[in-house]
């Protein structure tokens, strides 16, 4: 599988999601939350997922990055953006239905079954759903060992790499065995802002479009969202004048 | 009929300033790759840009390290230039599109990359030689030059076909400049005046208004010095602005670019793309000032409600979002239709910084009196664009010449579409 890279192609997974910086609102209906006219953008993990490919690919590491997502027809687009990160082509499986952890990591195996990476790289979750279900499920369907969480990964040779990951008493690093299915944490990488001369490279970048139904997947889902509340609202704070006034009224309130 | 129900209201009053309408959206952003451009230029903007402004404004001092990384890291500073001499081959709207989100962070610093990107290098990249562009448009889009443009002079502004800075043909092709040129942003990089890299420098070559060439200057020529560095500006205090002074600078016959005594059609060239830019460059400053003063007037209370629900404050959010959209409308619209390397939108190019000028301005003033004292202290952001907001109406054409351009070109019109 190795060619010039120490191993092979490596597959990103990106997903459409809503912006990190839009005020999200519960819709009336309580079905959901308003997407209509919402800025969406490519799931900041996932962003961080693509950065480390196309630094694997810069090193001479990998020979191929591929961005994969399932979702709507605009999530064309957080492809392009992948690709004027540097990634090499797209696959984009369309589908307007929810995009929900298990049948996108049933589909993510298909394609990886035909497109055979050394590394499936994900973000550790996606900011809309926070479910951090899908690296481990797909790791899952394909028997291949998952390094989740990822703060660094190092290549130790063309059939393995070791993966650091923050835990409650410190750093683990697990020695996983090729192919693999690693998710991005937060410090794996700050992304790179994509460059113009990129960006207009992007659109000669090949973007292959699918279905779920080419792979098979039904995408409907087994869960059912019966409603979507906002959060409870956060009664104010009191302002106290000294330690003695703080710990009168924790006392009085039956704190402590 | 003209009835908004209140959820239609509110959903409206949530999105965005950044997501507009599906018709006007592509009018702003027309391809994905403009779109993917205004996503970068604000991440950068934001993060990178915003957070270095007012101590830079307060120093006065330009921010030369992060210049360069917008060539170097973005690709920005030969936006327009094809992508053989180093450039990203983007259109006037793709310019348009930077300045825009740069300014909305910082006009300051985003007037020394105009200066740079613009008023040099997109100049060289349409008027220039294939051995000229070459020589100098790889190192100037990459960062590695800072560069500029020489036009006015100590007695000459809107007057610009009387410059006295001229160049002498000597008898092996050279040309000797004598003169002084001035308000020349990026004129010098450095506190202690250092020189930009290399300069497009308009000169007389003979009598009367076409008797004016175009001449490549580079930095470390003998007799090129740097004049003053002005300090003390109202607003753009983060640009640096110099005079340059030509004591018998000899530059060799390959610094002339363009015909001898063609230069008036290079500078109509550029003007035209330098005042669009600077049009943009307020509407920046007119979307963070709207930014500024809405999000204030949510959050600010006044006589037990937030500010917003005060009829005064609301005609001055509203006015100021309509006059803005009026301002970005015309910009863009006029963006689309200007081809890099055309002339003859006087009327248009013209006409959008007259209007964007004065608008953000006027804006900015708003947003000053819906922060009220806090708007007047620079932590507030609102102050300092403002003061940066009211150069646009002098630099790049004064209003009064943009008044005297139009009026001429509308004489020849009957009808108007």
């Amino acid at each position: 599988m190795a060619a010039n890279g120490a191993f092979g192609r490596v597959l990103v997974g990106v997903k459409r999601v809503i912006d990190y910086a839009v005020k999200v609102r519960v819709k009336p209906d309580k079905s959901g939350v308003e997407t209509v006219n919402v800025k969406h953008s490519l799931n900041p993990f996932c962003e961080i997922a693509v950065e480390e490919a196309v630094r694997m690919k810069e090193a001479g590491l990998a020979t191929e990055v591929v961005a994969v997502c399932v979702g709507p027809k605009k999530a064309q687009e957080n492809i392009r953006s992948a690709l004027a990160m540097g990634a090499d082509r797209g696959i984009h499986i369309e589908t307007d239905e929810e995009v929900a952890p298990l049948n996108v990591a049933r589909i993510l195996a298909e394609v990886a079954k035909a497109e055979e990476p050394s590394m499936f790289i994900l973000g550790k979750q996606a900011i809309d759903d926070d479910s951090n279900q899908t690296g481990q499920l797909l790791g899952g369907f394909l028997g291949w060992p998952q390094g989740t969480m990822a703060s660094k990964i190092e290549p130790v040779s063309d059939t393995a790499v070791h993966v650091t990951r923050e835990i409650d008493g410190g750093l683990e690093t697990l020695e996983l065995s090729l192919p693999a299915v690693v998710t991005a944490d937060l410090r794996l990488n700050k992304p790179r802002f994509a460059a113009l001369p990129n960006i207009m490279k992007a659109k000669r970048k090949k973007i292959d479009a699918k279905t779920p139904a080419d792979f098979g997947v039904d995408m409907a889902s087994s869960l059912q969202t019966l409603e979507v509340n906002e959060p409870p609202v956060r009664e104010a704070g009191i302002m106290v004048g000294s330690v003695d006034e703080l710990v009168e009224k924790l006392k009085g309130d039956g704190l402590i | 009929m003209f009835a908004l129900t209140s959820s239609a209201l509110a959903t409206a009053c949530r999105r965005s300033l950044s997501t507009a309408a599906p018709a006007l959206a592509s009018l702003y952003n027309p391809t994905e790759e403009h779109e993917l451009l205004r996503q970068t230029v604000r991440a950068f903007a934001d993060s990178e840009v915003r957070p270095q402004a007012l101590e830079h404004n307060r120093e006065e001092k330009f921010n030369l390290e992060l210049f360069r990384r917008l060539g170097s890291e973005l690709g920005l500073l030969g936006i327009t230039v094809p992508e053989e001499y180093g450039g990203s081959g983007m259109d006037a709207v793709g310019a348009v599109i930077a300045h825009e989100e740069l300014s909305a962070a910082d006009p300051a610093f985003t007037l020394s990359y105009l200066a740079h990107s613009m008023l040099f290098v997109n100049n060289l990249a349409v008027n220039g030689s294939h051995e000229q562009k070459l020589k100098y448009l790889p190192k100037a889009c990459s960062g590695e030059f800072v560069c500029g443009m020489g036009m006015s002079e100590p007695a000459v502004g809107t007057d610009v076909l009387n410059l006295t800075t001229t160049a002498r043909a000597n008898d092996d092709g050279s040309w000797t400049l004598n003169g002084a040129k001035m308000w020349i942003t990026n004129g010098t990089v450095s506190k202690d005046r250092e020189l930009g890299d290399a300069f497009l420098v308009y000169a007389r070559t003979a009598e009367g208004p076409k008797g004016i060439s175009l001449f490549l200057v580079d930095k470390g020529m003998p007799g090129f010095e740097p004049g003053a560095k002005i300090e003390d500006k109202l607003g753009m205090r983060a640009s640096s602005t110099s005079g340059l002074v030509f004591e018998d600078v000899v530059v060799p016959a390959d610094a002339l670019v363009g015909e001898v005594n063609g230069a008036t059609l290079c500078m109509m060239r550029n003007l035209e793309i330098e005042r669009l830019t600077l049009a943009a460059m307020s509407l920046g400053i007119a979307r963070r000032s709207i930014e500024v003063m809405n999000n204030y007037s949510t959050e600010r209370m006044a006589y037990g409600k937030p500010l917003r629900e005060h009829g005064q404050m609301k005609a001055h959010l509203a006015n100021s979002y309509a006059e803005y959209m009026a301002g970005r409308a015309y910009t863009y619209e006029v963006a689309s239709r200007l081809e890099l390397d055309s002339y003859g939108n006087q009327l248009d190019t013209d006409g959008v910084k007259l209007f964007a000028a004065d608008m953000a301005k006027d804006v900015a003033d708003r947003a000053i009196q819906v922060l009220g004292g806090y708007g007047y202290v620079g932590e507030y952001e609102v102050e300092r664009l403002y003061r940066d907001a009211r150069l646009i109406s002098i630099g790049g054409g004064t209003n009064e010449a943009h008044q005297n351009n139009m009026s001429k070109v509308m004489a020849r019109i009957q009808q108007f579409e």
